[in-house]
């Protein structure tokens, strides 16, 4: 067991690497592996200042290959570990996280995007909402949840351990180098405070006494022989994944219920989207915000009925329709038209949302 | 709902980042919502560097803006990197000691300081940024010259500690930033 640091609220003003380090702390992680990337650095560097006090672990490996394959030896060991990456880091983990998704390891990642594709920059974008919900050579058993400052950094980090753990799917904690760089206010909390009760740690390979004789052996398998073998497994997951969907799927609705052109956004550009919500409602334009917070699975059910309702939709990203093409597959049907407002690598600001938006009650969108 | 917004750039090396950080750090003790996010390449040093900072009396909603309402220039890259951020009800700062050009944007005032030769010649070069945090203090006259030196003695108190001497030069730069705005604004 490490120490826990916060065990009392805790009004403290960081940057979101600093919060990430905190709240895996609190959601009892033992141990980190990870290799730099800039914008997450200050993730581990946190951790690791404060590892004399948590008596936590770490590991620097030699490259992000090896940091999430070692997340999940840790695992496998019996220890609540985790990781996190960015931009390209984030591409050459895929091969582990894939791995996760076929061991039904309960592997826990943040993900700080940067600009990309490759090198591009070390500073911001939504560029990696595909890559972190399907990356890999597989179906995307993965949940995705998609901060927007803050507390969400710290309430969803301490919930990705619990989610994991639960429903043994790999879980991301999707943020951005605004959200890790950034400083703002934030209460850190006892999760116990708040009535959540963290999922204990199981060994997975480990265990007491013989195996055989005290206890029966485990056999976690990554490699099938037969086509029919890997689909019936896969079909089994298939099905997990789909219950699970219904418990996990979260969204935020802001003054979306009567909106006639509503926003669809994630991430820290739904908190733009609120603040240009709040201008346009004051020019009398009834406009409207949908957040996804689960980017996977997404809640689907209230997310087809909020559009049903609008008149129109806008999409907006930091990328170029990441998370519109994942929305749209779930939209099928509908007719409510649509339009774009796609910044690649770009933050979006409140001013840019309230012109497209009053472009488009002057002229509504057709597609 | 009061919010300003502020846009600081410079040089890397300048120390832009570090007087952001005072200064949100300041608004954030003054009991202010305050959001501050650093903007840099892949560099050490050089490079145009800024920091989009934001002092609010209600919940910041987006964390970066198309538009400043006071906007610091420190070099000429920065002129050429952050007119953008400049609308007509923008103040806009600059330093004729560095820079080359003069901002030609459009805005409701422009003010041109010589906080780099004054670094130079009266105090030290080391406080150059200290200079320009006193023009930002005046400038938005958001906050308070105590929640500011509180900052400074959290970011730099031991460093005051150990050379008192260092607290009196980081005041006097303080003070010779406000004051700059102040015989702007009277002229």
């Amino acid at each position: 067991m490490v120490n826990k640091l916060i065990k009392e609220d805790t009004k403290m003003f960081l940057t979101g690497n600093e919060v990430l380090a905190y709240a895996a702390n609190a959601a009892e992680a033992e141990f980190m592996y990870g290799y730099p990337i800039t914008p997450q650095n200050e993730i581990m560097h946190t951790w690791c200042k404060l590892l004399p006090k948590t008596e936590a672990g770490f590991l620097q490996t030699e490259d992000e290959i090896s940091a999430g394959f070692s997340t999940l030896g840790g695992i496998l060991a019996g220890k609540r570990a985790f990781t996190a990456t960015a931009g390209p880091g984030n591409v050459i983990m895929q091969d582990a996280q894939s791995m996760a998704e076929m061991m039904r390891i309960p592997f826990v990642c943040a993900v700080m995007q940067r600009g990309g594709p490759s090198t591009a920059t070390v500073i911001y974008a939504q560029q990696e909402t595909r890559l972190t919900c399907y990356g890999g050579n597989g179906e995307g058993f993965r949940i995705v949840y998609s901060t927007a400052g803050h507390q969400d950094l710290y309430d969803y980090m301490i919930k990705a351990f619990n989610t994991a753990w639960t429903y043994r799917f790999p879980t991301y904690v999707l943020a951005d180098g605004y959200q890790g760089k950034m400083r703002e206010p934030v209460m850190l909390y006892d999760p116990a405070s708040r009535g959540i009760k963290m999922v204990p740690t199981t060994t997975a390979l480990l265990g007491e006494g013989k195996i055989g004789i005290d206890r029966k052996s485990v056999h976690m398998r990554n490699t099938y022989n037969m086509e029919e073998e890997l689909m019936e497994v896969l079909d089994s997951y298939q099905k997990d994944y789909d219950k699970m969907a219904e418990e996990v799927a979260e969204y935020e609705e802001y003054k979306a219920e009567d909106a006639e052109i509503l926003i669809i956004a994630h991430g820290i550009v739904a908190r733009s989207a609120r603040t240009a919500v709040d201008e346009l409602r004051e020019k009398g334009i009834k406009a409207g915000l949908f957040r996804p917070i689960t980017i996977r699975p997404l809640a689907v059910k209230p997310l087809r009925a909020a559009v049903s309702r609008a008149k129109q939709i806008l999409f907006t990203e930091s990328a170029n329709g990441q998370l519109a093409q994942m929305v749209l597959e779930k939209l099928y049907g509908l007719t409510t038209p649509y339009s774009t407002l796609f910044k690649m690598g770009v933050g979006v600001t409140g001013d840019d949302l309230v012109e497209k938006v009053e472009s488009m009650v002057k002229s509504p969108a057709v597609v | 709902m009061a919010r300003t917004k502020i846009v600081l750039a410079g040089e890397g090396g300048q120390g832009v980042q570090s007087i952001a950080k005072i200064l949100v750090e300041a608004g954030y003790e003054a009991g202010k919502q305050v959001l501050y996010i650093p903007n840099f390449g892949v560099e050490q040093r050089g490079g145009v560097s800024i920091a989009f900072c934001q002092i609010a009396d209600e919940t910041i909603g987006e964390p970066r803006y198309s538009k400043g309402d006071i906007i610091i220039m420190l070099s000429d890259r920065a002129i050429d990197r952050c007119e953008r951020y400049v609308s007509e009800n923008s103040t806009v700062v600059y330093d004729t000691s560095v820079c080359t050009v003069k901002p030609t944007c459009k805005c409701k005032r422009i003010i041109g300081i010589d906080a780099n030769k004054i670094a130079n010649e009266k105090l030290s070069a080391r406080v150059f940024n200290i200079i320009i945090l006193g023009v930002l203090l005046a400038a938005t006259n958001v906050l308070e010259l105590s929640d500011i030196k509180n900052a400074m003695e959290k970011a730099l108190g031991k460093k005051f500690d150990a050379k008192p001497e260092l607290r009196e030069l980081n005041y006097k730069a303080l003070e010779m930033g406000m004051d700059l705005v102040k015989e702007k604004a009277a002229l």
